[in-house]
């Protein structure tokens, strides 16, 4: 007869416990307000963060794309080194290609690239070096490549742009720090927020919690309104962040665009639904686990 | 001869210390059978709330065993609580009701957080409702009845789950001497119907026309426990314990 704590829902059952929920969200509007908005901010700053560090990747992978070796040889270099040396690189199976530019092209391709900066006229003669252009199939086996074709004979020096390289990476690590910091204080922050506005809402609801414990509600009945109404601030504050972020972008983009021409940055470094997604279920995750926190603090059942 | 039944409240040796070091009960040991009407006297600070108390673990005995409708209540872990409250109906003297809600919403409030089916919910208040005599008034706030129309939604509030037993903490405190004949006329009522009533209360009008078991407690230990008591003891056939 007595159907006590089942859990087969009815739509009346359905619509008193959304009533209780909406009962408790317009209960401390303020405090509700500034909870949705500090995790608004919290989830900003993540997507920011997570979208500038898709830009790094993406800028960073096609800089190490790009980078190559410079072999440059002796003034006298013979005909028959640079043959070994083309031989060498050609059997070598890291390289992925290996172009030999005498001194003419380079000179031709330094004109090209510099466009009337530099008055290339005025040089007597020509100060640039034989040199072999080599790429390898992935960056990292650049270091070892640059090693051995330093050891040939008539290879005078071996450039590559690893200092760069390394820069930016450190760079991004330290973004990558700092970001997370940042975002780590603000969850902290929205986290707290959250659980006093619960703390709140259960204080203005203490006699119905009172009665619910009297009659036999079960804790997790009593609790349920309350992790709903975390939740709830937590998927709003969230949804209005990827309003903000997606209006930034539009309003931004060819701004940043203009600004910045050379980095070539992605339009979208990462896959958008999956983006708002990871972002709302970030924002419900704060709300969840601060209101559990503290109505597990503030309710004893 | 069969033994008899088990009874529905029992307490053996039951001691109650609160944090603060007061001794509320001491050696308690009392029977109620199924179908009791009891009232707990004594004066003030006596311990008729606190073991009122104990049987709905709002408070845990020190020591001493409890059982209520064959639930160990001194042993029950705390998830279990909710349980043994739906066993139960619990009325006070400020009534407890919530000033938002109706009548109705009040003593639907009691079922809907207990999980009960909307059916239910639509079949069981109307019934307590007409049983306590408010159905006239189901659409009305709290703040609009008289103090013995909020008792008796309240006690609605407490019988809505079929509880097996009624607990009432000095149900008459508030009332003037009409509604306590009311209030005390639907408590006889709902223990005719075979509910356990358990009454503490400082009303010697309302235990002495009544004439029902009464158990006096003195500084936390019974002293009497008279089968058709008055108030004042010496009145009545008195049987003295020990203790
Ligand atoms: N929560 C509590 N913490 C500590 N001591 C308490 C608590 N509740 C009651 N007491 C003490 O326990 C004793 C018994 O109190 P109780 O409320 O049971 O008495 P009572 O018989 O109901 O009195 P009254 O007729 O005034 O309602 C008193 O001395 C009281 O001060
Ligand atoms: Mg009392």
């Amino acid at each position: 007869m007595k159907n006590g704590a089942t859990i087969i829902l009815d739509w009346g059952k359905l619509k008193f416990f959304l009533g209780e929920v909406l009962r408790n969200f317009s209960r401390n509007t303020g405090m509700q307000v500034t909870a949705i908005g500090t995790v608004a901010i919290t989830i900003v700053l993540l997507g920011l963060f997570l979208f500038v560090r898709g830009e790094l990747a993406d800028v960073g992978s096609r800089l190490l794309d790009q980078i190559e070796v410079s072999a440059y040889l002796h003034t006298d270099v013979t005909q028959a080194q640079v043959t070994a040396i083309a031989h060498f690189l050609a059997a070598d199976p890291r390289v992925a290609s290996a172009q030999f530019v005498p001194k003419k092209q380079a000179l031709a391709e330094l004109r090209a690239r510099t466009r009337g900066t530099i008055d290339t006229a005025l040089l007597t003669e020509n100060p640039l070096p034989d040199k072999f252009r080599i790429k390898t199939r992935v960056p990292d086996d650049v270091p070892a490549v640059a090693a051995s074709v330093r050891r040939l004979s008539g290879v005078e020096n071996v450039v590559y742009g690893q200092k760069i390289v390394q820069r930016l990476l450190q760079l991004g690590a330290v973004l990558r720090r700092i970001g997370i910091a940042v975002i780590a204080v603000f969850f902290a922050v929205a986290g707290i927020i959250i659980s006093n506005t619960i703390r709140l809402t259960v204080f203005a609801r203490r006699r119905e919690i009172a009665i619910m414990q009297l009659v036999g509600a079960t804790g997790t009945y009593i609790r349920l309104p309350f992790i709903c109404e975390g939740l709830l601030a937590g998927v709003v504050g969230a949804l209005l962040a990827v309003a903000l972020l997606a209006a930034a972008r539009v309003a931004l983009w060819p701004r940043l665009l203009e600004a910045l021409p050379w980095v070539q940055l992605a339009a979208m470094p990462l896959d958008a639904r999956l983006f708002v997604a990871e972002l709302v279920a970030v924002g419900a995750a704060i709300g969840v686990v601060a209101s559990w926190i503290s109505v597990g603090r503030h309710l004893r059942t | 001869m069969k033994s008899p039944l088990p009874a529905m409240i029992s307490l053996r040796g039951v001691t109650l210390v609160y944090p603060n070091g007061v001794r509320a009960l001491d050696n308690v040991n009392l029977e109620i059978e199924k179908g009791d009407f009891v009232f707990l006297v004594g004066d003030s600070g006596t311990g008729k709330s606190s073991l009122l108390r104990l049987l709905y673990r709002e408070a845990r005995s020190t020591a001493g065993e409890i059982i209520v409708d064959g639930i160990r209540v001194d042993r029950l872990r705390r998830k279990r609580v909710p349980a043994l409250r739906r066993h139960l109906g619990v009325v006070f003297q400020d009534f407890k009701l919530l000033v938002d809600k109706t009548v109705w919403e009040n003593v639907a409030f009691a079922m809907q957080v207990t999980g009960a089916h909307t059916r239910d919910v639509m079949r069981q208040v109307p019934r307590v409702l007409d049983l306590v005599g408010l159905s006239h008034k189901s659409r009305m706030y709290p703040g609009e009845l008289s103090g013995g129309e909020q008792q008796r939604a309240a006690i609605a509030r407490a019988l809505v789950n079929n509880p097996k037993i009624l607990l009432c903490d000095e149900p008459t405190g508030n009332l003037d001497p009409a509604n306590t004949t009311e209030i005390t006329a639907l408590l006889q009522r709902i223990n005719l119907k075979g509910t356990t009533v358990v009454v503490a209360t400082h009303n010697q009008a309302v235990v002495d026309r009544m004439r029902r078991r009464v158990v006096r407690l003195a500084d936390g230990r019974i002293t009497t426990d008279e089968e058709r008591g008055y108030y004042y003891l010496g009145l009545g056939q008195t049987q003295v314990l020990s203790g």
